[in-house]
């Protein structure tokens, strides 16, 4: 008796597991790509490690208002969003540096036409430890000097002297004191726009290749960075400017001199481009998809109106000066790279 | 009897005399001892300093939120952000992760030690197995990638996720942790006694018989514990499921999905919004909401130790 009340139960398991993954098969397959009317329908938005919180606290803001919509946000970089995007895997696509040719051919090849939307700036903070007085500035000069790809096996500020004697704008001598460099790896945004807005033209001058020293502590976390760097008196090292904003009692922003003169990265001359280390922050748009999609089109207006901006001062990034121009681009759907 | 013989055969029985004899108290062991215990408190202290850092830095959230840090969904305003999402993407990934590799370790691991025989074949296997959980778990996230979301979408199971949702990351994750499940069930099904087995044919049960009504329920507590186990450690990993594609960010099912829609669209799990959080710009994230998340973390793979020792008290045997 008990054995076959087990095995009826057992049976009955396997059925009910059985009838729940057939069912899910079937109402799957019958729901998926139909599209409602009204504002229903997803959107889906991939790219940016950068970009996500701005996305994802749009989504969030805009679901509150739009609650039949189906939304989802990650962010595993920017080549990689793009890649997703080109192959039309996703409705947009953030970017924290603006779209390669080769990208754009991708996409061309896929019949995937574009709308870039500019939605924020991120300046590049070059930080030491809050415990720092001795600099208080430096030109890309120095920083080629410290960072570049000549400075391997630099362990202390003064090793740099030489080299930066060669290099015009450099503020040498430096102190001696010990030199510890944290920063990003090479896998991220944040890395490639330091290396291509500060040392890019100095090392295309010297005839070496556009890197950093292999030698430094890196990290895929901005918030270990910022650790490495309190971590040492005088250490040296680079972050969005958001993370330097919300550590200011553990480092201090050094000015940084692009030709004009030292400019400290505040949110007025990051707006502004007085600043020389900021980037831009993009949205890539699909424009067919937000053609056939009210939810994307609208998620898109959404982002670009008062209430969707404030979630980039939220994120921690600062905004345009002006965002009648990106306004233009969007309400014409100019497709393609645009010239700043 | 040579000189030689008896004088080592004297020597031994001064040593063991002059032990048998020995009083007072012996030294070396009460050193020994000691030692052993320094190594063992510090290890646990390890340990206590770890969840006591991380309780700290965690309390305020909890003071916070209260039970909305559990019921809020994934969010990137940390004043919203909760786990709920995420405790529900980690249950769902344990479900498959159980409903696929148990069955099918614990076959491997009967057949194994029960039926396979001791051939170059097995030997492989054997060593194979082996070899497998020692494998790096991103390997195994590298793998989903390129063939289990692949397969939930050619089976029509993409949904709004094109695959990547918790169906690709329960099959990677139960891969992941089949060998450990064979491994661990082997060895239980080995520890039953011989005798156990003899008892059976003797009375002229067959194999099967002897295998259904006396290895299995036998060596079932070890079984057990191992499975339990092994669901931890899929809780746990993070790397498989970023390589898979994960839900970071945010996101929320559209208003007219169904169950079937929610399941195969996009997910999270406890670990990846640890991850995820710890590297936000907004110091709530890094400095309390992470680690609130580790401690629900934490407080779920505890249940599930739990839930292990008590299934294993409940079915355990003495022989």
């Amino acid at each position: 008796m008990m054995k076959m009340k087990r095995t009826a139960v057992l049976i009955a398991a396997i059925a009910l597991i059985a009838a729940a993954c057939s069912s899910d098969g079937t109402t799957t397959t019958t729901t998926s790509g139909s599209g409602d009317p009204s504002v229903g329908g997803t959107v889906t938005i991939s790219g940016s490690s950068t970009v996500e919180p701005i996305s994802a606290l749009n989504a969030e803001a805009f679901r509150a208002r739009n609650p039949e919509v189906g939304i989802s946000v990650e962010g595993p970089g920017t080549g990689d969003g793009i890649k997703k995007f080109c192959s039309g895997e996703t409705d947009i696509s953030g970017a924290s540096r603006q779209i390669k040719d080769s990208e754009v051919e991708a996409c061309g090849a896929a019949g995937i036409e574009f709308v870039e939307l500019r939605v924020a700036v991120d300046g590049l903070s070059v930080l030491t430890s809050a415990g720092n007085t001795a600099v208080s500035c430096l030109s890309f000069a120095d920083l080629y000097a410290l960072l570049g790809p000549e400075s391997l096996g630099f362990r202390d500020w003064s090793d740099a002297n030489d080299l930066a004697g060669q290099i015009t704008g450099a503020n040498a001598p430096y102190p001696s004191a010990q030199l510890t460099v944290t920063g990003p790896g090479e896998e991220s945004g944040t890395y490639n726009s330091f290396v291509e807005l500060v040392l890019e033209d100095i090392a295309d001058e010297r005839g070496q290749e556009a890197q950093t020293r292999p030698d430094y502590t890196a990290s895929a976390n901005d918030n270990v960075i910022i650790e490495g760097i309190s971590g040492s008196d005088t250490s040296l090292g680079w972050v969005g400017y958001a993370f330097f904003l919300a550590n200011q009692d553990k480092v201090s922003a050094l000015a940084v001199d692009g030709g004009d003169g030292c400019v400290s990265p505040t949110p007025q001359t990051i707006a502004d481009g007085s600043y020389p280390i900021a980037r831009p922050l993009f949205i890539y748009v699909n424009k067919e998809k937000a053609a056939l999609n009210a939810a994307v089109d609208l998620y898109v207006d959404f982002y670009l109106s008062e209430d969707g901006l404030v979630n980039v001062d939220q994120a921690g990034y600062i905004r345009l000066a002006d965002y009648a121009a990106v306004r233009a681009i969007w309400a014409d759907r100019v497709t393609g790279m645009q010239s700043y | 009897m040579t000189a030689a013989t008896k004088r080592r055969e004297e020597e031994t029985k001064r040593q063991v005399e002059r032990a048998i004899g020995r009083s007072g108290i012996d030294w070396t062991s009460v050193w020994f001892s000691g030692a052993l215990v320094v190594l063992l408190l510090t290890t646990l202290s390890i340990l206590l300093v770890l969840i006591a850092d991380i309780l700290m830095k965690a309390w305020p959230t909890f003071q916070e939120r209260g039970i909305t840090f559990v019921t809020d969904g994934l969010s990137l305003n940390p004043a919203t952000a909760g786990v709920f999402t995420a405790i529900v993407g980690s249950v769902m990934i344990a479900t498959i992760v159980a409903v696929i590799s148990f069955p099918i370790g614990i076959a491997a691991a009967v057949w194994l030690e029960e039926y396979a025989p001791n051939n170059r074949f097995t030997q492989f296997v054997d060593t194979t197995v082996r070899n497998l959980a020692g494998v790096p778990s991103i390997v195994y996230g590298l793998l989903g990638l390129a063939i289990f979301v692949p397969l939930v979408r050619a089976l029509g199971l993409g949904g709004s996720s094109d695959g990547k949702n918790v169906l690709a990351a329960g099959i990677t994750m139960a891969v992941l942790v089949l060998p450990i499940v064979v491994i661990t069930a082997a060895e239980a099904v080995r520890a039953v006694p011989y005798s156990i087995r003899e008892a059976g044919f003797g009375v002229g049960a067959t194999q099967w018989e002897v295998i259904r009504s006396h290895v299995v329920p036998s060596a079932l507590p070890g079984i057990l514990t191992g499975t339990v186990l092994t669901l931890a450690r899929a809780i746990g990993e993070t790397a498989p499921l970023l390589v898979i594609g994960v839900a970071t960010g945010y996101f929320a099912p559209a208003g007219d999905a169904t169950l079937a829609d929610q399941i195969t669209g996009p997910y999270t799990a406890l670990p990846v919004v640890v991850f995820s959080w710890s590297r936000q710009t907004q110091a709530e994230f890094a400095n309390t909401l992470a680690p609130a998340a580790i401690i629900v973390l934490l407080a779920v793979l505890f249940i599930l130790n739990g839930a292990a020792i008590w299934l294993r008290n409940r079915t355990e045997k003495k022989w």
